[in-house]
Parts: structure tokens; sequence; C-alpha cells
């Protein structure tokens, strides 16, 4: 029983290691995305789903250093980049963020 | 424990924060600062008394006990320049209505003029590293604030200068606090203080500690790093540029003599030895600067460069008349400094020009700001018996002792010649027929004088009461010396 | 003229910015013990002002949320102080803190402290600050 226990610890610190790594891996992609384009609307997906990324690492850290305090930090992120992207949306199409009057 | 320490701090804070509510009305502003400057002064003259009489306040915020809480050490050193700070405030204060800042007044001036202080206040009492970066910051921020107030162009590209300069630096501040905390894990002074001196400052040490020089020069504008300071200094108002040069520089010399007697003292063969040398320069090219010029408030901004590189001088000599006398100069240049800022901001007022060559008579018709410029120039270059003789008669005393002739010859011509650039002023400015003014109409000077006169008079009896003074000062350097004072007074071992 | 479909935007944000504001005073109020405090509440706050200015406009939502946020700098300034101050009164030394546990009718056993305060002040002049430099920027034509 012990061993099997020790067994799914270190399946989940490796998948762990292999998850930090992928998330890293399409961080930078993603970056890249950025810079290149071609398209301001690719951007605006590629900072999107940056957010995405960065809010399952905080994620996998929560899970890697076993606690639940990082839970908020989670939807945070989560918040702040919709806040982000929805302001980059609105740019693209309007050109203004705020506008003076709808109506 | 005592609250005392902390009146200093808080007083300005709740000044500043009153005084965001009656942004816009003027002329309650005005008064509650003159009335919240004077409370300040008053409070920080019965911290002084009470420091003398009763020693060291010592306050630990929120019970947490010395190396693990925030601690505040009003010492005498501190409380002496606190109330120099309350002073050259006070006098701003009062002198501010007057000085021609117009809409600014209503662009949250007094505000900022607050948070200045409290930061300055700040950063004087604090015992801790940490604490003292966050007390630069509060106060640079304030001056970021202040410098570019109703900016023109000029005025926007130097604040930038000087808002980068500024940033640059803190972050070399807080990169030096965290390898020191990486060596000796604390942040609070004295026990930085007791754990370096068990290694006796070896190897990695003395790089932080020269990092952390680094970073005060730059703030305290010593040679090479003065480059920033007298343009930046001279775009904003009258009262700002004073409250600039007489409190900012002087914090970042104020904390390279808390450091450099505190915590890295072991190796003087390094350290002290370099500030000799950076001092000699920086007299050197900060007067060099002052005689290259003829607008009157680059020659004043100018003369910063020359007044820290002397205070700095008596650090690295680092004997009982070379404190002195850096102590001396330092409280000596905080008042006379303000003063002279202000006196130019009246005669740029009333001359309707900073250009020397286009100036001429005033004489006849301001003979009072005339006599003044004329005695401070001479306060300034330290002719006997005011303020700045005594302080340079030590500092120079203590180079003597310590043989380093050349520095002796250097400060000495160097007085000579800040005379001459004063001095540069009085005649081009003052000197000549009426037919110079041209027609020039008289203005009014009300306001202006007084408060300046006021505060003239302080920098004169510093050097004419020098025989009461100085035995307080030369307490304080002893004091100074003896870093295990300090030490043992905020771990109380 | 051209004409925007704001439809999904606008019915979302009535919706999001509540949870939005809940979440803040979440933040606010565990502070104390676990992460959050006032910085980040006030940061969350201004994010949920942010975008009800995005979805309805400028006009709309000045006379929804009548505040001059330039005005709450410098209360929440006083509160933080103001907490240092209480000090003075007490006697204790400056910045201590205390906290008790109280009988509240709705939330029953609680613990107060006196920090809180702080983090309340620190949460005004965050909302402030943010929302004056947000407001700035959009006005600056």
């Amino acid at each position: 029983m012990n061993d099997l226990l020790a067994l799914t610890e270190q399946i989940l610190q490796v998948s762990l290691v292999i998850c930090f790594i992928g998330i890293a891996a399409s961080l930078i992609l993603l970056l890249y995305q950025v810079m290149i384009g071609p398209t301001q609307p690719d951007r605006a997906v590629a900072l999107d789903t940056m957010g995405i990324n960065i809010m399952a690492l905080a994620g996998l850290l929560s899970i890697s250093i076993v606690t639940s305090k990082l839970n908020d930090v989670v939807l945070l992120i989560g918040i702040l980049s919709f806040l982000g992207t929805l302001a980059i949306a609105k740019y693209l199409e309007k050109g203004v963020i705020i506008d003076r009057n709808l109506e | 424990m005592s609250n005392l320490a902390v009146l200093p701090i808080i007083l300005p804070l709740v000044s500043a924060i009153t005084l965001i509510f009656f942004n816009s009305k003027v002329n309650i502003s005005r008064k509650l600062t003159q009335i919240f400057s004077v409370i300040s002064l008053l409070v920080s003259c019965y911290i002084v008394w009470k420091v003398f009489t009763d020693g060291t306040i010592i306050l630990e915020t929120g019970a947490w006990v010395a190396p693990y809480g925030i601690i505040l050490v009003m010492d005498s050193l501190a409380s002496l320049l606190i109330l120099t700070t309350n002073l050259v405030a006070t006098v701003c204060a009062f002198y501010a209505p007057h000085a021609g800042l117009e809409k600014k007044e209503s662009y949250y001036f007094y505000p900022f003029f607050f948070f200045l202080i409290t930061g300055v206040s700040g950063a004087f009492i604090t015992g801790d590293l940490f604490n003292l970066f966050v007390f630069f910051e509060v106060l640079l921020m304030a001056s970021y604030g202040l410098i570019v107030l109703g900016g023109g162009k000029v005025q926007l590209r130097e604040s930038l200068k000087y808002l980068l300069i500024n940033l640059f630096s803190s972050m070399l501040f807080v990169t030096a606090i965290a390898f020191l905390y990486a060596v000796v894990g604390t942040v609070n002074m004295a026990q930085i203080g007791e754990r370096v001196q068990e290694v006796e400052q070896q190897g990695i040490l003395t790089t932080i500690g020269i990092l952390l020089f680094f970073v005060f020069a730059t703030k305290a504008a010593l040679f090479p790093l003065y480059y920033w300071l007298p343009k930046s200094y001279i775009v904003p108002n009258p009262v700002i540029s004073a409250l600039f040069g007489a409190l900012l520089t002087k914090v970042g010399i104020y904390s390279i003599l808390r450091v450099f007697s505190l915590i890295f003292v072991y190796k003087l063969e390094l350290t002290h030895e370099l500030f000799i040398w950076v001092a000699g320069l920086s007299m050197v090219f900060g007067i060099i600067g002052a005689l290259s010029t003829n607008n009157i408030k680059l020659i004043i901004a100018y003369n910063i460069i020359p007044a820290i590189g002397f205070i700095l001088l008596g650090i690295g000599t680092f004997t009982i008349d070379g404190i002195s006398g850096s102590i001396y100069y330092l409280i000596h240049d905080m008042i006379i400094k303000s003063v002279l800022f202000l006196l130019v901001g009246v005669i740029v007022y009333v001359a309707g020009t900073s250009d020397l060559r286009k100036m001429g008579g005033l004489i006849h018709y301001y003979p009072v700001l005339g006599w003044l410029l004329f005695i401070s120039a001479f306060v300034l270059a330290g002719i006997p018996p005011f303020s700045g003789f005594i302080g340079k008669l030590l500092l120079l005393k203590g180079a003597f002792a310590s043989g380093h002739i050349a520095i002796v010859i250097i400060g000495l011509l160097t007085s000579l010649l800040i005379l001459y650039s004063i001095m540069k002023i009085f005649i081009y400015g003052f000197w000549g027929d009426k037919q110079m003014l041209g027609n020039l109409e008289k203005k009014s000077t009300k306001g202006l004088i007084a408060p300046v006169a006021f505060l003239l008079t302080f920098s004169v009896l510093l050097g004419v009461g020098a025989e009461f003074v100085y035995p307080h000062i030369d307490s304080i350097a002893a004091y100074i010396l003896d870093p295990q004072i300090y030490i043992d007074s905020v771990l109380k071992e | 003229m051209y004409k925007p479909n704001d439809l999904v935007l606008r019915t979302t944000t009535s919706l999001i910015a509540f949870i939005l504001l809940g979440f803040a005073i979440y933040l606010l109020l565990a502070g104390h013990n676990s992460p959050g405090g006032g910085f980040v509440g006030g940061l969350l706050t201004s994010g949920a002002i942010l975008l009800m200015y995005m979805a309805y406009g400028m006009e709309v939502v000045k006379k929804i949320i009548p505040i001059n946020f330039t005005l709450l700098i410098p209360i929440g300034l006083s509160f933080a102080v103001g907490t240092g101050l209480g000090s003075f009164i007490f006697n204790v030394p400056f910045l201590s803190q205390t906290f008790g546990y109280f009988h509240l009718p709705i939330f029953g056993e609680i613990e107060l402290a006196t920090a809180m305060i702080f983090d309340i002040g620190v949460y005004f002049t965050v909302v402030g600050v943010m929302m004056t430099i947000i407001l700035t920027i959009a006005n600056d034509q």
C-alpha cells in the first residue's frame, strides 16, 4: 500500500514538472505571437491566452507547494486578464475604452 | 516607549491630509499651512529639549521588540536635524503665499509640501534600513509632484531627468538592501551594525557598503553623480528649490553619515579614504560649475555640490573634529541654502530676469535685499564669526590632523571661490548707477524679506553663539564615533 | 450611423460587476489572516467600476456612482493615519493593534481587529488613486 502511495506521489511530481515545462513553453510561444502579430486581434487573443496560462501556473503552484491560499490568486488573475482583454477588444473595435456618452 | 518620536512624522502627515480637503480654498490653505508648520516647529523644539536632557528616545512601533519590529530612533543628531527641517519648512510656509505660485497653490502644493516634510523627517528618525528606503520614496514622490507643478517645456524635461535618475538609484537602493539582508539577515540598522562588527566587515560587505554609498551619493549629488542636480533644481518655483536644496541632498548625506558611522566602519582605509577624494573632487567641480555661469539661480544650485563635499570630507576623515564639523556644516548648510534660494527668488522676481548681465543697480531700490545677500555670502563662504567658519574650521582641522594636506588646500581655495561666486551676484546685480536699472519698476517685496531675514538670523546666531552650540555638537560627534552606544540603546543589551 | 452591439457586454457587466464587488469585499475582510487586504480589495473594486465605465460610458456611470474619487484619497488616508493616532489616546506605542471576539446578530462569533480599520483606509485610498488615474487618462483626449 505504501509503495502505491509513494508511486502516486512520484507520478504527481513528474506530471507537475511536465505541466510546468509545457506552460512555460506555451508562454514563450505566446510572447512570440504577441510580438509578430500580424494583426492587432491576434495579439489580443495571445494576451488573453497568456492570462489563462498564468492562471494555470498559479493553480499548479498551489498543488506543488500544497496550499489553498493561492486559489484567490487564480481568481484574481482571471478577473484582471478578463478586464484587460475587454479593454483591448473595445479599443480595437471603437478606438476608445471609456466612451463619453453612449446614448 | 514614547510616542514623542513619531510626532515629527505624523504631524506633517496629518497636516497634508487635512490640506487636501481644503485644496480649492487657497486662503484657508495658506493660513492652515502656517499654523501647522509653527506647531511642528514648537513640537520639534520640545523634542530637542527632551532628547538633550533625557537622552535618546526609542519607539518600537506596535510594541514589537527591537530587531523584529520597526524602530524609530530619535537621537540627538536626528532631533537637531528635525528641528532645522521644521525651521526651514516654517519659513517656506510664510514665504510661499508671496512667492508668485499663483495657480499652482490650488494644485495640491501644500499637501505635497507636507508630504515632503514627512519623508524627510522619517528618513532622519528611522532606525531601519528598509524604512529609510520607504521614507526616501515618500519624499521623492512628493518631490516629483512639486517639481512638475505648473510645468512648462523646460521644467518637464528637467523633471523627467530628475525622475529617471531617482528611480534608478531607488532601484539600486533596494538591490543593495536585498544583498545586505542576504548576507547579515536583518534590516535593523543596529543589528546590522552588530553583525558586521562580528565578522569585521569582510569581503562582500565592503562591496555592499560602496553600493549603498553610490546610491546615497546620487541622492546627495556628489561627484561624479551631480550632473542632474543644478538644472533640475532651478526650474521650479524658488520655494520648491529652497526646500529641495535645503533638505533633499542633505537627507542623502545624512544617510551616508549614519550608515558609514554605524555599520561600515571597519575598513576605513578603503571606504573613508575614497570619501575624502570624492569630497575634494565634488568641491572642485561644483565650484567650477558655479563660476561658469551667469544665471544666478544656477550659481546657487551649483553651490550645493561643494557644500556636500565639505560635509563628506568630515565623514571621510572620521575624527572627532571632522564629524563635529560635518554635523555643524550640515545644519548650517540646510539653513543658508534655503536662505540663498529664497533670496535669489526675490532677486529674480524684482529684476525680472535671472541673467546677471542684464541686472545692475538694484541696491538703489532694494537696500535690505542687497545687504541680506551680502551677509549670507559671508555666512556661506565661512568668514568669521559666521557659522560657515566654525564648520569649516573643524572640518579642515580634522583633515589636517589626518594628514590630508592637499584636501585642506582645495577646501580653502573652494571657500574663497564660493565667496567670489556669491559676491558676483552682489557686484553685478546690486552695484552700479541708477541708470542701469533702466525702466525697471519698483516692485513690492512685502512678505518676502521678513521670513528670509528671520532664517538668516538663525544662521548668524549659529555662528555667533558657537560657544553655546559647539559643546552639544561635540558630544553628538563623540556619540556618532562610537556605534556601540547606538546599538546598545536600540537592542537594549 | 454605425452602432456597435454592446448587448452581451452590458448584460454580463450587470452580473459580473457585482460578483467582482462581492469578491473585493471578501478579499478586504479576509486580509487579516490570509492573502488579501485593503490594497488588492481596492484594486478589484476599481476594476469593477472600470468595467461599468467600459460598458455604460462616462455620463451614465457618473450618475450611478456620484462619488468624487479624488476625495476618497484623503478620506482613506485619514482612516489609516487615524488608527495610528489612536495610540496617542490609549497611551500605547504607535501603530499598536489589538483584536477581540464579538458576537454579532447575523454573523455569529467573529474576530474583529483594529488592523481592519487601517485596511479600510488603504482600500479607500487605493480606489481613489486608481479611479483618479483611470479617469484622468480617459478624459485626456
